[in-house]
């Protein structure tokens, strides 16, 4: 194309940057993407985070309760509501035993439920975290403190975090994209990928499977590429002429956003299109070019993954399993969703791994909190389905690559399920160490805003070791 | 503890005894110490932490015994001052700062000195008052042109620089045009202004466009980031909210020139003024804006807690410049702010009405002028049915407007309320349909059941401790005795000519929407955290101006600073000057900087002549893009209208917290969750994917390539330039004009060997050539240039 390669060099020129200081302010806001050196050498390059939201239930998942079984149907114990929030459940429930068998898979015994059958084959590969917990218990709230470390709106979200302290590597697709899947977008909106008080430029770029990829992508129609192409050349000229007339340097940078755009409306659809991918390819993710699913966002993921992005964000939304209707019941739309994610997932990790990215690529997966072992009895009644509230306490996540230890298990609950016992994980841990993995001190990681430095941690997060190679 | 004092004493004796030597430089706190103390102390010896106990946050702490029994500091003797043997000491572990690296020898100096004088600690320069005597610096620049030039022109002198040039007229009309009411000149009011060489042309532009109605709209836009106006109630539902009459409010009051302090108090609690009007209790509608919840199993007092915390961060905020929401779980970390005094303030703002329920209530129920021809016609349709004259009977009713709604309630008259014809109730429906809006506003309870006020340990809203009462921080002049210790009598202190920070902060709010950059670049932290003001006489002149001289008129303000030579300068630089001064800060140039999200849209709009001048109404929803707007259980539609709404300008854009309008999103505009003072202003290539392809701004291209074809000449040279300078205000010169020929032309080839590509972009069958299409791009082009997209 040629078309100014000199400015381009402006723009991205500074990947040689080699300065400890992230945390400074004082940076070129009108170059905000450019790459810069993280606090230490990092083990992941990128990450993939695959947002179950809605919340599902571990104990059906990878949390093996058989004590629970026995209890089944009688009521719950008051120490474990003593005190305590919840959504939706009153009184004292019923507890629930597990809905379904589980057995040991790999060479680490991993526990997995028959509802995963493909992601068997991978427990090897995947550190399982057990006692993760959360501050939160109603979805927004608690999908904002994963994301964004508090539970309201307005701060920035992990991906943005990372964005604004590491810069994006490719500079013809956004650094921090975000991919919907499922029953509709996330509780939280926007916010979940959102950059709070960072610079909106630090935001998630939604990528959309159907309409424009990216908001203003396409040509408008009766425009077509040679013609965009000499109207961008065509600026680029006018915008010399004005900056040898007025010097303002911003007019060099104003050259450069439009050049990257022509670059980026080429690689977004490129980078979108699934097509290309061999038939084999399409069998092991289960794959259909042209829909909206969570098997095209894994994907896409890989994809995204070879071209340099640096956060990709995944949500599959439906996982609320209350029991009040035959959507939200363990013996219904929680039995579809484990079948959407079960293939796609292990495909991602597999695929992944053949081609030799899995090490630098960590993988995560988890909702925003997980189920009470107590049946829901909304509204004191028995639910018309099998289901479960929303518990903070105690809920398994797992991670995979980018220098994660494989085929452990970390962190144990109680023999219900309901309190973490060993190796509990805060969900402030889970970002210092996602953080960390990616070569960022999250204390260090700081924007100053209302008077203090903000972080993703808050004022807590400890770096959780023990997981790690 | 152990000092090892005698190697510290030792290493001292030397060190001193060498800086005696000097002549002596006075060290004063504010410009010497202070900065030391908050880079290198305070993180551990401050409001938060205080290790040692030792706290350099108040004097009286820093003087009062430690841990180790002695104090840290005693004055008149450096040399004996524990912190002095600290930060010398040569032991790493035992050496201040802690696991940083030493002090540099001048600051130890400096520390020294100030001990010896005494430690005396002064007051931050924003919580001491302008000097009311204040004056510009006398002059014989014939430069000057008013108080703030004698500023900028003392200081540039001082540099050693010299002003710009004013700019050339055309440049100065268009930037003074976006500046005042948000939108271009026109080509008449260019060719007028370019005429017009009478001494005081360039002034009565500035009349007229102070007295424009477009700029109330303009200082609207900046006023809601300040106000978190939206259209939604925030968090996960994020419903409707109506409260529009709110913005509209402030449009009638900037362009009522509604004094500051007026302004102020009757935002923060007009409902507390006596015999409060409805517009008075509207103007409180801007506490709100906070955001409320209404998701299962969310305690209502928490959310309403967390909405009175909001009230009083944004408050201090806008008005003080003071960042309060750090007290909320302790004492702040740098400035003198204790953890009570934050709940002294939450107890202002305890005591209304408003709970975090779904149905907004308290509400004001009241119609707004801008409905008024609607229902008239509306009311005509029963006129007849019932041979009476509604809008007459009822326009001469007590409160007619208001009563008005009562037609629907309560029937005045027997026929309307009997009238069951298909017409009558399809009528009645629609008149339905145009109900007063519910603004929600402020209400307090009565003074004898008032909620009590505890301190929240830690911020926890569960965990309470003593009981407190409304007042202000004692770093601040105290609440006169006769001021109502509730909102009104804060209101009143905010604008009492005692406060030192409220006409500063405002103050330099306008500037930076003038210039692009603060006189104090951090407009939301005036505290020993933020930036010290480039010109800080400047600053307080001008403050002092706003409030006695102006009588916080903020016309009279605004005309000030672009009626100033400062203001007019060009904004061409040279790369010696970028280099010195990249930001202008000292203001050897003018402003030049990338419009704002909602001046972008409405220029474009305008130069298209597409804009729609309408003011006032519920909030409209322009183009945007499908799938981006999120449907929540069909609570709120995206529908985009096919009259005139669609090319309304910016701020009447429906606003959802959780889905904001894309485009301006992409220009920097914040979700409006929480009072955002500065936009950082960003440059990324989506920014360019809007200019080039949203349909706002293609339907924009469209039109100004009409205007091109219809008003211009009939050649392409005159047609191109016309088009250049209705976006630019001025004409192109001979280099830009054979860019635009080249790529008409080439463009005009294309099309002419596609004709299913002219079909394809323009729609009018009548308009279905080449050229046109060609000029679509061409405008497309002139809209995405630089020069277009900055003030200059």
């Amino acid at each position: 194309m040629g078309l100014g390669a000199m400015a381009l060099g402006s723009l991205m020129g500074c990947g040689s940057k080699t300065s400890s200081v992230i945390a400074d302010q004082a940076r070129d806001l009108s170059r905000p993407l450019l790459v810069r050196a993280p606090h230490f050498a990092p083990k992941a390059k990128q990450v993939i985070f695959l947002h179950m939201a809605g919340a599902p239930s571990q104990l059906e998942l990878f949390d093996f309760k058989p004590e629970l079984q026995k209890y089944d149907g009688q009521d719950c114990p008051d120490s474990f509501l003593e005190g305590k929030r919840f959504a939706f459940i009153e009184g004292v429930p019923k507890l629930l035993g597990p809905q379904t068998p589980f057995k040991q898979y790999g060479e680490s015994g991993a526990w997995v439920s028959n509802l995963f059958p493909h992601f068997q084959d991978v427990v090897d590969d995947v550190a399982f975290l057990k006692a993760i917990h959360t501050d939160e218990f109603n979805h927004a709230p608690a999908q904002l403190f994963l994301h964004t470390g508090g539970p309201r709106h307005g701060r920035p979200s992990m991906g943005a975090w990372l964005t604004y302290g590491l810069g994006s590597e490719n500079q013809n697709l956004p650094g921090y994209v975000v991919l919907v899947s499922g029953q509709s977008a996330p509780s939280a909106g926007k916010s979940v990928w959102g950059s709070g008080f960072l610079p909106s430029v630090y935001q998630g770029v939604q990528l959309r499977s159907q309409g424009d990829p990216v908001l203003y992508i396409s040509d408008p129609p009766g425009i077509s590429r040679d013609v965009r192409q000499n109207a961008i050349s065509t600026l680029s000229a006018l915008n010399q002429l004005e900056h040898a007339e007025m010097g303002d340097p911003e007019i060099l940078s104003r050259i450069s956003q439009y050049e990257m755009a022509f670059r980026m409306q080429m690689t977004v659809p490129e980078a979108m299109d699934i097509n290309e991918e061999p038939q084999w390819v399409h069998e092991m993710y289960g794959t259909e070019p042209g829909q909206t699913s969570f098997a095209n966002n894994c994907l896409l993921a890989r994809r995204l993954v070879e071209r340099g992005v640096r956060f990709i964000q995944l949500f599959h939304r439906g996982w609320d399993s209350h029991g009040s209707n035959e959507f939200e019941a363990l013996e219904g739309g929680f039995l579809r969703r484990c079948q959407e994610v079960d293939q796609p997932m292990t495909a991602l990790i597999k695929d992944l791994k053949n081609k030799g990215l899995l090490d630098e690529t960590l993988v995560v997966w988890g909702g925003e909190f997980g189920r009470t072992p107590m049946r829901e009895n909304r509204g004191g009644k028995v639910a018309p389905f099998n289901g479960r509230d929303h518990h903070s306490e105690a809920f398994t996540m797992w991670m995979a690559g980018g220098g994660t230890r494989p085929g452990i298990t970390y962190g144990e609950t109680d023999e219900l399920g309901y309190y973490g016992v060993k190796d509990k994980i805060h969900v402030h841990d889970l970002q210092a160490t996602i953080l960390h993995q990616m070569g960022m001190n999250h204390e260090q990681l700081t924007y100053q805003f209302q008077g203090r430095p903000f972080r993703l941690t808050d004022v807590a997060g400890e770096v959780i070791t023990n997981i790690l190679t | 503890m152990n000092f090892r004092l005698t190697i510290a004493s030792l290493v001292l004796v030397v060190f001193t005894s060498a800086f005696f030597l000097w002549p002596k430089k006075e060290v004063t706190f504010n410009a010497d110490i202070r900065p030391i103390i908050n880079n290198e102390c305070i993180a551990c010896h401050g409001g938060v932490k205080k290790s040692g106990g030792f706290s350099l946050l108040y004097r009286d702490e820093a003087l009062s015994e430690l841990e180790s029994g002695r104090p840290g500091i005693i004055p008149g003797d450096a040399e004996g001052s524990p912190l002095i043997q600290r930060v010398l000491h040569t032991d790493p572990e035992e050496r201040m700062p802690l696991d940083h690296p030493p002090l540099l020898k001048k600051d130890i100096e400096k520390l020294s000195r100030w001990i010896d004088d005494g430690a005396e600690w002064e007051t931050h320069w924003a919580y001491i008052r302008p000097d009311a005597t204040l004056s510009p610096p006398a002059t014989r620049s014939s430069w000057v042109r008013n108080g703030i030039d004698a500023f900028v022109y003392k200081r540039l002198k001082k540099e050693g620089l010299s002003p710009a040039e004013e700019a050339r007229k055309e440049l100065l009309i268009r930037r003074v045009s976006l500046d005042l009411i948000g939108l271009p000149p026109t080509p008449e009011e260019v060719q007028n202004f370019v005429q017009d060489t009478s001494p005081d042309a360039y002034e009565r532009v500035v009349d007229r466009l102070l007295a424009s109605p477009h700029y109330g709209e303009r200082w609207t836009a900046m006023w809601l980031d300040l106000a978190r106006y939206g259209n939604s109630q925030g968090y996960q539902k994020d419903p409707y909210r109506n409260i529009w009459a709110y913005r509209d409010w402030v449009i009638d009051a900037f362009n009522a020139d509604m004094p500051f302090d007026q302004f102020t108090i009757e935002q923060i609690a007009g409902d507390l003024l006596p015999e409060p009007s409805k517009e008075q209790l509207l103007a409180t509608a801007f506490h709100r804006n906070t955001m409320s919840n209404d998701e299962g199993g969310t305690d209502d007092e928490e959310f309403r807690v967390a909405a009175v915390m909001d009230r009083v961060s944004t408050t201090f905020e806008i008005w003080q410049g003071t960042t309060m929401a750090c007290v909320q779980c302790h004492t702040h970390p740098y400035d003198p702010y204790r953890h009570e005094e934050y709940y002294e303030l939450f107890a202002f703002f305890n005591n209304t009405k408003d709970e975090d329920k779904g149905h907004e209530k308290p509400v004001l129920r009241a119609y707004r002028a801008v409905q008024k021809p609607v229902v008239e016609e509306q009311l005509k349709g029963f006129d007849e049915l019932c041979s009476t004259d509604f809008t007459e009977s009822y326009s001469s009713l007590e409160g007619a407007w208001d009563g008005l709604w009562d037609l629907m309630d309560r029937p005045l008259s027997p026929c309307v309320r009997d009238l069951d014809s298909e017409e009558a109730q399809k009528q009645k429906t629609a008149l339905r349909k145009l109900a007063p809006p519910r603004t929600p506003i402020l209400q307090d309870f009565p003074p004898d059941s008032s909620r009590v006020t505890r301190i929240f340990e830690r911020g926890n809203w569960l965990v309470h401790g003593d009981t407190v009462l409304a007042d202000v921080p004692a770093i601040l002049p105290a609440l006169p005795n006769d001021y109502p210790r509730n909102r009104l009598g804060l209101a009143q202190w905010l604008v009492h000519t005692e406060n030192p920070l409220t006409a500063r902060v405002i103050v330099n709010r306008f500037w930076e929407q003038i210039f692009g950059i603060g006189l104090v670049e951090t407009l939301e932290d005036f505290g020993s955290q933020g930036e010290a003001p480039s010109h800080p006489a400047l600053l307080d002149w001008l403050a002092n101006q706003y409030q006695h001289e102006f009588q916080w008129s903020t016309k009279l303000l605004l005309k000030h600073i672009v009626m100033s030579a400062t203001y007019r300068q060009q904004s061409a630089v040279s790369e010696a000057l970028i280099e010195r001064d990249p930001a202008n800060r000292l203001l050897a140039r003018g402003p030049r900087f990338r419009l704002s999200a909602e001046q972008i849209r409405d220029q474009a709009l305008a130069v298209s002549g597409l804009l729609s001048t309408k003011m006032h109404g519920p909030s409209v929803m322009p183009p945007q893009p499908e799938g981006t707007w999120q449907v929540i259980r069909g609570v709120l539609k995206w529908e985009t209208p096919q009259n005139e709404d669609r090319y309304r300008r910016a701020i009447y854009t429906f606003w959802r917290r959780s889905s904001p309008y894309p485009s301006m999103i992409t220009f920097d505009a914040p979700s409006r969750e929480f009072c955002v003072s500065r936009r950082i202003r960003t440059n990324t290539p989506l920014q360019a994917l809007v200019g080039l392809n949203d349909i706002v701004y293609l339907e924009a291209a469209k039109g100004l390539a009409m205007r091109m074809q219809s008003e211009a000449g009939a050649t392409l040279s005159e047609q191109l330039a016309h088009g250049f300078s209705l976006a630019m205000a001025y004409s192109p010169d001979e280099a830009q004009l054979e860019n635009l020929t080249t790529f008409y032309t080439e463009t005009l080839a294309h099309y002419r060997q596609n004709p299913e590509a002219v079909k394809e972009l323009v729609s009018n069958p009548d308009l279905q050539t080449p050229e046109m299409a060609a000029l679509i791009n061409s405008a497309n082009v002139l809209m995405n240039m630089d020069a277009f997209l900055n003030k200059s």
